[in-house]
């Protein structure tokens, strides 16, 4: 016990009060009471975090019970020590042997999604966007009278090549705020998720100008760097460039989320 | 070196706790209400100050932990070795620097998230980029759950560490476990450390206090440490290890001959071997304890020759004391030896430094001038000859005085005593009854004046000088003469006495006419000025009717009634007049054509000077006057004047109508 450890200290040298136990029990007992009052009370943010917690902890509550049925079950039955003819230790489990027509039918399968869904990608369908939501007008002139220029004002994607046109004849702004390099892209197998550079904007569903101008929106196919993942293709050169479809809306999220396209 | 108190670090939260925390207070500090009918500049300012509220509240939270938690590069190296042993230093400043990156990490989200924000063009937009940003926050912190637990633990482990001085004078008590060390402490101070017969009793560094020559002194007390190498020693061992390399203390190692503590002599010498290097520039008295136990007589030749071999094996310079802290023996005597050593060491040490110059050069050690002469008390001769005489005095009486020293109650009893005020008073009836004669105590510069009497004086003159000695005979002469004269008109019924008349009826009845008269009269001015409002009836076109009056007036004083009209019509020349319309063409031409047209000409009335009054002393007089009727009637009548407080409008529009905005509390 250290010297600072006073509170251990006393309880060792005197004790503890003779109710202590009782007392105990009993506030153990209010605890229910209290926290009922207190749900009943609350309100606003803060009867939102409790509730929450609450349900957190009743289903785990509910899981553990049931987990308790399960074994109870369990035990009550009576056990078979006998070992099964042909029966495999742990260790071997793993090396199942595979039916010959198991292998089959899954290469069938295989070829048969190849073939299919070549261009199948995770989203489907998007939603179509019309050109006055993706550009902001932008008025020049000295009486602010001429309306040709345009922002757009989702996230873009903007090679590290290009060259702006002088400003007075650029149509389109592709504001600096807006122009990502990075995308969140999520390996759809491995379940994992790389941030990985940006190469272009293969295909944006809403129109082939917004493929050029380089507009990322949902749906929208990105090609991305996955060098470091060393992906290998079957002739055994490394890819380094592979397709991604968009996931989220990014200039809602501020963020690029993407899955690779396999 | 940073001193730094351990017991002010601050709780630090847990992770959920600090979430909730900073989202709470971002909802409660910041405006509430936003609608996307604003314009979007002010929704754009409205999460963007959310997004930032937030993230400062995070900055402040985290670097308020960073500052708190003391930094292992400055601390003084004893400590720095205690919380490395205790803590894991590795682990210690991982858990900080971490929290570090995050805090840098979160001012980078909110960076990015507020420019995003500002391309924001709508209000969807704008929340759902709140959103996330906050989210990625909570995100980033609820990742250093466990650091900000572990930092947690360890804030209230440092809060309860004993508070070491490691500047301060100190006795440092090592050696085995079990060999008597927590005893000592406890005799020698009031520390209370736990004394068990096994092993590992003491398990962190114990202080206590004790006084040595009016200084105070700090004992250590450490864990028990064995005889291995350095990195086989376990965290418990590595405190005491870590005080005795970082102390500049004088080192008690304890040594137990009688073997009792389970470990052999040899042994106990080859620890104190080993840690030798750590006893460099250090006092060390080694203590050889449990001489109750009899050891002394027990130990054989190789025993002996093992015990001294300890003095020379630190070269000379450790002492061998021999102690019980059962019995007591020797126990002050280890303390004293030991804080002596120490103190002439810490003495030698400052001599030898280069502060000690600047002092000694500022000394100077004054000592008075010894002298032959006796320096008695010297009394005054008055008091000398007051006691002679009063003990002269008393001597029959009473046996005070005889040491000469008269104190004021013994002076008040003695027979020569002057008779004080209250022995008047006991005398005269005591007290309530005597008033004291406060003339005696007069200040005058004949002495018999003191109960002259005192002449009375009002209005600085004498009153005996006006008092007429025969003015009762007088009073009661006038008195009596009025009788006589009352009696006489009772008998008669005369009006006449000595020269007085009562009033007849008949000149009642004129006193009574004059008095009628004079209300009439009264009674008509009050009327005619009620007609005209109280404003004068002086008109100009009133002229003519004030003429005739003028001319009836003059007649009735008695004029001929030309004389009278000559007299009016003077008066009236004196201005130009106009002629009236009652006036004939005839006779106004008669008038104006008897005087030259320059005196007759009527003129416009210039701005009359002085405003009307005739010289600036009436107009003064005027001004004053109405500036007393004003405020009289203030006064009177609880009217509101020039000088009281008065508030245009109740209500200014520009204050009470609309909604009050962020900005100033003036305007609408």
């Amino acid at each position: 016990m250290a010297q600072g450890e006073y509170i251990e200290l006393h309880r060792k040298r005197y004790g503890v009060r003779m109710d202590t136990h009782e007392r105990q029990r009993k506030r153990n007992a209010r605890e229910a009471r209290r926290r009922a009052a207190q749900a009943r009370n609350l309100t606003g943010i803060k009867a939102k975090l409790f509730n929450k917690q609450r349900f957190k902890e009743k289903a785990a509550m509910k899981k553990a019970i049931n987990q308790h049925f399960e074994n109870d079950k369990q035990s009550s039955r009576p056990r078979d020590d006998s070992v099964q003819d042909g029966a495999l230790p742990a260790y071997l489990l793993d090396r199942e042997q595979q039916a010959r027509s198991k292998v089959l039918s899954n290469t069938l399968k295989q070829k048969r999604k190849e073939k299919g869904g070549k261009w199948d990608v995770p989203l489907p369908k998007v939603r179509a966007i019309a050109e006055d939501e993706m550009f902001k007008v932008i008025k020049t002139g000295k009486r602010q009278k001429k309306q040709w220029k345009r922002m757009v004002t989702k996230v873009t994607y903007v090679g590290e090549a290009f060259t702006r046109k002088a400003p007075k004849y650029e149509r389109f702004i592709r504001p600096m705020g807006l122009r990502f390099k990075k995308a969140h892209v999520t390996h759809p197998e491995l379940k994992t998720t790389f941030c990985l550079g940006i190469i272009g904007v293969k295909k944006n569903p809403s129109s082939a100008m917004f493929t050029q101008l380089g507009v990322i929106t949902r749906g929208t196919i990105i090609e991305v760097n996955v060098s470091e993942l060393g992906l290998v293709t079957n002739s055994g050169k490394v890819v380094w460039g592979k397709y991604a479809q968009v996931t989220n809306n990014p200039e809602n999220d501020g963020c690029i989320n993407a899955v690779l396209c396999v | 070196m940073v001193l730094v108190n351990f017991k002010t670090i601050t709780v630090v939260p847990a992770g959920d706790a600090l979430v909730d925390n900073v989202l709470s207070k971002t909802q409660r500090k910041t405006p509430t209400v936003v609608h996307k009918g604003y314009a979007i500049g002010r929704i754009r300012d409205f999460y963007m100050r959310k997004v930032k509220f937030s993230q400062q509240m995070f900055h402040d939270k985290l670097t308020h932990i960073l500052n708190d938690f003391p930094n292992l590069d400055e601390l003084h190296p004893f400590y720095a070795d205690l919380l490395n042993v205790l803590y894991d230093r590795d682990h210690y400043k991982l858990a900080l620097g971490q929290l570090a990156t995050a805090r840098s990490l979160i001012d980078g989200i909110a960076r990015d998230y507020v420019r995003l924000l500002k391309y924001a063009d709508s209000q969807y937009r704008c929340k759902c980029l709140k959103r996330a940003a906050l989210g990625r926050m909570c995100t980033l912190i609820s990742r250093h759950k466990k650091n900000l637990a572990y930092l947690e633990q360890v804030r209230q482990h440092l809060a309860r560490l004993p508070s070491i001085d490691p500047a301060t004078r100190t006795l440092l008590i090592a050696g085995f476990p079990n060999v008597g060390k927590s005893s000592f402490i406890n005799k020698i101070t009031r520390a209370d450390v736990d004394v068990q017969p096994y092993a590992f009793t003491t398990k962190s560094l114990f202080v206590g206090h004790c006084d040595y020559k009016y200084l105070r002194w700090q004992v250590i007390d450490t864990p028990g440490i064995l005889d291995h190498e350095l990195e086989a020693r376990n965290t418990i061992e590595m405190q005491s290890i870590t005080a005795l390399a970082h102390l500049r203390a004088c080192v008690l190692f304890f040594i137990d001959p009688s073997e009792q503590c389970g470990y052999s002599l040899e042994k106990q010498h080859s620890l104190f071997k080993s840690i030798m290097p750590l006893f460099a520039n250090k006092p060390v008295i080694v203590v050889a304890n449990k001489t109750d136990l009899g050891w002394e007589s027990a130990l054989d030749d190789s025993g002996r020759a093992l015990l001294e071999s300890f003095k020379a094996d630190s070269g000379g310079r450790a002492v061998l004391m021999k102690m019980s802290t059962h019995e007591e023996e020797g126990v002050s005597e280890v303390k004293n030896s030991a804080c002596e050593k120490l103190l002439e060491l810490r003495v030698e040490s400052k001599v030898r430094g280069k502060k000690v110059q600047k002092v000694l050069n500022r000394l100077h050690l004054a000592t008075p001038k010894a002298t032959s002469q006796e320096r008695t008390p010297n009394i005054p001769a008055s008091v000398l000859a007051k006691r002679a005489v009063q003990s002269q005095g008393g001597d029959d009486t009473r046996m005070g005085g005889e040491d000469g020293d008269v104190e004021m109650g013994e002076e008040g009893s003695g027979p020569g005593a002057k008779k004080l005020e209250r022995d008047l008073q006991e005398e005269n009836g005591g007290a309530g009854v005597y008033s004291m004669d406060w003339r005696k105590l007069y200040k005058l510069r004949k002495e018999e004046w003191a109960y002259d009497v005192m002449p009375e004086i009002v209005d600085g003159k004498n009153i005996s000088d006006f008092l007429d000695p025969e003015i009762e005979a007088k009073l009661r002469q006038l008195e009596l003469e009025e009788d006589a004269r009352e009696a006489v008109r009772d008998v008669t019924g005369d009006a006449e006495v000595g020269g007085y008349r009562f009033v007849t009826q008949g000149e009642k009845q004129v006193v009574q006419q004059i008095k009628d008269r004079k209300s009439l009269i009264k009674q008509e001015s009050v009327r005619e000025k009620n007609a005209h409002k109280h404003r004068s009836a002086l008109q100009r076109n009133k002229v003519l009717t004030r003429r005739s009056r003028l001319q009836e007036h003059l007649e009735g004083l008695g004029l001929e009634k030309e004389e009278a009209s000559d007299l009016v019509d003077r008066a009236a020349s004196r201005r130009g007049v106009k002629r009236t319309r009652s006036e004939s063409v005839a006779v106004s031409v008669v008038r104006s054509s008897s005087r030259p047209r320059s005196t007759s000409r009527t003129r416009s009335v210039s701005i009359a000077p002085n405003d009307g009054f005739s010289d600036p002393r009436q107009k003064a007089k005027a001004i004053e006057l109405a500036r007393k009727k004003l405020k009289t009637g203030v006064a009177k009548y609880g009217r509101k004047g020039d000088a009281d407080r008065s508030i245009p409008s109740k209500l200014p529009k520009h204050l009470f109508s609309g909604k009050r905005g962020i900005g100033k509390t003036d305007r609408r």
